[in-house]
């Protein structure tokens, strides 16, 4: 790859984002970031804390052209567990479009205000630098982090949008409506890297609950296409049917069942896509779920038994064992040893168990796992404690301080002893059988 | 005990019998371990208290909208105020099922 490549290799006219149902043009957006990126200071870490979509993509771009790294630490929901680590890198600061109530970190509000005049030409960004970061664990302790090179970035953008018709000459621009956060590798991927690389524009408004949906999916012009979650989609269904359905809908952060992607394709008639990936890789592949069980790579990426080789990352271990097929696909086989996945993040069950026996009072204990954990969108972790004298909320409580709160069991069972067998091992039929299901 | 009774504002009622019924609700959808009567209405629905994150606002969101024919928005300029506690949630949901 080139030694730079281009942070908006996109025509001025064309749209970036849509404010209301009202386009925001490229040349408007390049004005916008210039000007920020001019308030930013002279080095440091950026953490994306806005609200409005458009005002994340600005961020980004305003950060990438001084240089400084995007912390992607999804968003404002989990800021303040998020905040900590950030502040462990250098001249950390906060890109805000609202107040942010008690904020370790200097906060830099984007004010709103249209600069007018042309934004100064750009340079092109060089290909290794860190153009963000992502995170990944987060279940106890400090979170790991992960390094994106710009170039790798580009590649990655460049392949989603070859594989999903959004490069220029594919047919009309998209306009992306998308669920998850854009300070979350999937949702960074899709909503911050695509319009800056494809054609695609993005729907500022958050769009969350159904209902914003329903009205962004109204709103937005032309080819709309829906990123989300299987936790979303199923609440999507449950509820009224769009009235303008997307054109097509991209699923990730958790395993999407068969039956409800056929549902979705019958109710709202679009294909629904898959893509499999992880923060340390990206996305690396994906497939049609209802068509096919087997998962076809990105262009550029090569497969490996527990492994992606991914342009600008190298060989990057995977979380889940894989089978590789004669025609390059491949099917996953399953998770490797105790990785837990929740609400798109993960977390060791050895961590969880050693945060659990952490909490003081605690002197025996364990997370279950449900069976439907996979399958289930909304299946949350429990947990059997022994913990004589305390009440499941002081247990919670002290879990609450070391986890994500994702993982926090939704049933906490207190018992007189742990159903250990002669080895010390725990039977899951036994555990199971206590947990009381 | 004071014999009169506190004037109560305009659709409290209502909204009383929205909290009991959200408490309910809640708790089926979200298999939580607790009884109605052990929630408390002012307490912060995430974070500490109830403990609840995005995914449960998101199971919440559609208790309200198959129960009332109430939907919930991220744009809502009142959200924080929505989200703070039960009881504020009942009284958006007791406002906005009024329209």
């Amino acid at each position: 790859m080139a030694d730079f490549l281009p942070l908006l290799p996109r025509a001025a006219g064309e749209a970036i984002a849509f404010r209301d149902g009202l386009p925001l043009s490229v040349a408007a957006f390049r004005r916008e970031a210039s000007s920020l990126a001019a308030r930013l200071p002279a080095q440091g870490h950026a953490v994306d804390l806005c609200a409005d979509r458009s005002h994340s993509l600005v961020a980004f771009a305003a950060a990438v052209l001084r240089g400084h790294p995007v912390l992607l630490g999804g968003g404002r929901a989990g800021a303040a567990q998020f905040l900590p680590t950030a502040a462990r890198f250098p001249d950390a600061y906060v890109l805000a479009d609202a107040p942010v109530a008690g904020c370790p970190l200097p906060v830099i509000r984007l004010d709103g205000a249209p600069p007018a005049g042309e934004a100064p030409p750009w340079p092109d960004i060089p290909a290794g630098r860190t153009a963000a970061i992502a995170f990944t664990s987060g279940s106890t302790g400090a979170p790991s982090a992960h390094p994106k090179p710009w170039d790798a970035l580009v590649a990655a953008a460049q392949a989603a949008a070859t594989r999903f018709g959004l490069r220029e000459g594919d047919g009309p621009p998209a306009a992306v409506a998308a669920t998850v956060p854009a300070q979350h590798m999937y949702g960074f991927e899709t909503t911050i890297m695509l319009p800056l690389q494809a054609q695609v524009a993005v729907e500022a408004k958050e769009t969350f609950f159904p209902g914003d949906v329903l009205a962004a999916l109204e709103r937005l012009p032309g080819r709309r296409i829906l990123v989300s979650t299987p936790l979303h989609l199923r609440a999507l269904l449950s509820g009224d049917a769009p009235a303008r359905p997307p054109a097509a809908v991209v699923s990730a952060t958790a395993p999407l069942g068969r039956e409800l992607a056929a549902a979705v394709e019958e109710r709202w008639a679009a294909p629904v896509l898959e893509i499999y990936g992880a923060s340390e890789a990206g996305s690396v592949a994906s497939r049609r779920t209802v068509e096919e069980e087997a998962w076809l790579p990105y262009p550029g990426i090569a497969m490996e038994e527990a492994a992606a080789l991914v342009p600008g990352l190298g060989r990057v271990p995977l979380g889940d064992a894989l089978q590789l097929l004669p025609d390059g696909r491949f099917r996953l086989l399953g998770r490797i040893a105790d990785i837990v996945k929740l609400g798109g993040k993960r977390a060791s069950l050895g961590e969880l168990n050693r945060a659990l026996a952490d909490v003081e009072g605690v002197q025996d204990g364990v997370f279950v796992v449900p069976d439907d954990l996979e399958r289930n969108p909304a299946a949350r972790l429990s947990a059997v404690v022994v913990a004589p004298g305390r009440s499941a909320e002081d247990i919670l409580l002290g879990l609450r301080r070391r986890l994500d709160p994702a993982f926090l069991p939704r049933r906490l069972r207190l018992v007189e002893a742990l159903p250990r067998d002669a080895l010390g091992k725990l039977p899951r039929r036994a555990l199971l059988a206590l947990e009381g299901k | 005990m004071n014999a009169m009774a506190k004037p109560l504002p305009t659709g409290s009622e209502d909204t009383l019998a929205i909290e009991e019924e959200l408490k309910r609700l809640i708790i089926e959808a979200l298999s939580l371990e607790t009884t109605p009567e052990e929630i408390d209405a002012e307490a912060p629905l995430f974070g500490d208290g109830l403990g609840l994150d995005s995914i449960d606002a998101l199971e919440i969101s559609l208790v309200v909208s198959k129960a009332y024919g109430v939907q919930l928005r991220s744009d809502d300029a009142q959200n924080h105020r929505i989200f703070a506690s039960l009881r504020s949630l009942a009284a958006h949901v007791a406002a906005q099922r009024l329209r």
